[in-house]
């Protein structure tokens, strides 16, 4: 686990979006360090967007790991477009057609935030270069527009995840601009 | 005027009867609240009591669950309420809103929920034929108003009018039935919402004649129009909701996205780069 992000974590308000960078290499270890600190640490719940893979791998990869699920709700993104991958048994998860239903995606966490009884709450959005495969690049800035400032207005703290080197230019421009806080652990690139 | 003077200004109240534009009070009619989750909003604080409202909308679109979310959350505040089932009937309709969250089956043995086949209130009134008259029509619309009196309802459902309409011959008596009937269910204070079935939304293109409607001679009489329909993206059909037209009341025009969750009907407004993929 990456200690320094659950001590960058403890600098960010309710009303935070963070951006977190990372690298194709170390995404999920960037992943699970920032879920372990929001559960155990600081007693949060929250929907965890599940774009860049299935939430089904996602649990049980945490869970081999000794991170708890039981307390975030997964919204599989990617599941339904494979026969059988919305087969699940974990009650914790719910499914979209396809990360192209963007304003499907952004009611059904509202929906599930607002079935959490925790009084601190939390969106993880993985990832944004995995919308930017299906979405147009002006739509994903509107919607992580909109999305953000959607969870800015609940105090509910919103972490984006993206891998900067695949992330469209103007998308992570804009990202820039609206996320209050950044958690870099991008690859270092040597040219 | 210096800068301070500016904030000076910003910084003064402006509530009723202060002498600015902004300030200045506005008569508002009463809202019926419907409850759903955005909708309210749209409408600036619901709909206007005793208006009757078209809801059209395309096959899947979620008119019956939108509907009888406004009748439930009606009931939920201890308004008595009805909803005439024309498209199926009403023991197949309950049985499929008992898998939302928001319904309780305790508020239709209350009483509060009232639930009427069409077909049964056809054959009650002796409505058999295939076509109406201009009598079974004054017949019709006096057993719902007759109704809606009894019981003391305060929000109607007829899901869908168009079936009702296919039996009346000709868009003069439609529209003389709308008529009839929404002025009488607004002077007894009801607030109605009509589901309609239409096959696409919005303008014909040539024809100048609008899509709101199954017949186009409802949009006219009626207080609003709001229709449901879906949008092709990519491949992946996204419902929306749009309120067209709403008297008595400002209201968005925009187009909300809509999504049925096990809560009922969620809206928030569409990705304005996302209409038209």
């Amino acid at each position: 686990m990456d200690q320094r992000i659950a001590e960058q974590l403890t600098e960010v308000t309710l009303n935070s979006s963070v951006q977190v960078r990372c690298g194709a290499s170390n995404a999920f270890l960037v992943t699970a360090s920032l879920i372990e600190p929001l559960i155990t640490e600081f007693e949060m719940q929250g929907v965890y967007i599940s774009a860049s893979r299935g939430a089904l791998e996602l649990i049980n990869t945490l869970n081999e790991i000794g991170v708890a699920t039981e307390n975030v709700h997964f919204i599989d993104c990617v599941s339904s477009a494979l026969l059988g991958g919305t087969e699940s048994t974990f009650p914790n998860i719910s499914f979209i057609d396809s990360p192209i239903m963007l304003e499907s995606i952004l009611l059904r966490t509202l929906y599930h935030l607002n079935t959490i009884p925790a009084d601190s709450k939390f969106v993880i959005l993985d990832s944004v270069n995995a919308l930017a495969i299906y979405n147009e690049d002006r739509m994903l800035a509107e919607y992580l527009h909109t999305l953000i400032n959607t969870f800015r207005a609940r105090d509910v703290l919103s972490v984006i995840m993206n891998v900067p080197d695949q992330t469209p230019p103007g998308v992570l421009a804009n990202l820039d601009l609206y996320c209050t806080d950044l958690i870099d652990r991008g690859q270092v690139v040597i040219s | 005027m210096g800068a301070s003077d500016g904030i000076e200004l910003l910084g003064k109240p402006r509530g009723p009867g202060s002498d600015t534009m902004l300030g200045t009070p506005q008569y508002k009619r009463d809202r019926c609240v419907t409850g759903v989750h955005g909708l309210d909003e749209i409408l600036r604080g619901g709909i206007p009591y005793g208006s009757t409202l078209l809801g059209g909308g395309t096959c899947g679109s979620g008119k019956t669950t939108l509907a009888m979310e406004f009748v439930v959350n009606g009931a939920a505040m201890g308004e008595a309420t009805a909803y005439f089932a024309a498209t199926e009937p009403s023991v197949k309709l309950l049985e499929n809103v008992r898998q939302f969250s928001f319904f309780d089956m305790d508020m239709v043995d209350k009483g509060l929920i009232n639930v009427f086949d069409m077909d049964v209130t056809y054959s009650w009134l002796g409505l058999t034929k295939a076509t109406f008259t201009m009598d079974d029509v004054n017949a019709l619309v006096k057993a719902i108003t007759d109704i809606v009196n009894t019981i003391g309802v305060t929000r109607l459902v007829i899901d869908s009018v168009t079936t009702l309409c296919y039996k009346i011959p000709n868009d003069q008596l439609i529209r003389d039935f709308l008529f009839t009937l929404g002025k009488t269910l607004a002077t007894q204070g009801c607030t109605t919402m009509l589901i309609a079935e239409i096959t696409s939304v919005g303008m014909s293109h040539g024809g100048g004649r609008s899509l709101w409607s199954s017949f186009g001679v409802e949009e006219a009489i009626l207080d609003g129009i709001m229709v449901l329909g879906d949008i092709d993206r990519r491949g992946h059909l996204l419902r929306y909701l749009q309120v067209i037209k709403m008297r008595g009341t400002d209201h968005s025009r925009a187009k909300y996205a809509v999504e049925l969750t096990p809560n009922g009907v969620m809206l928030t407004p569409m990705l304005k780069w996302g209409v038209d993929v």
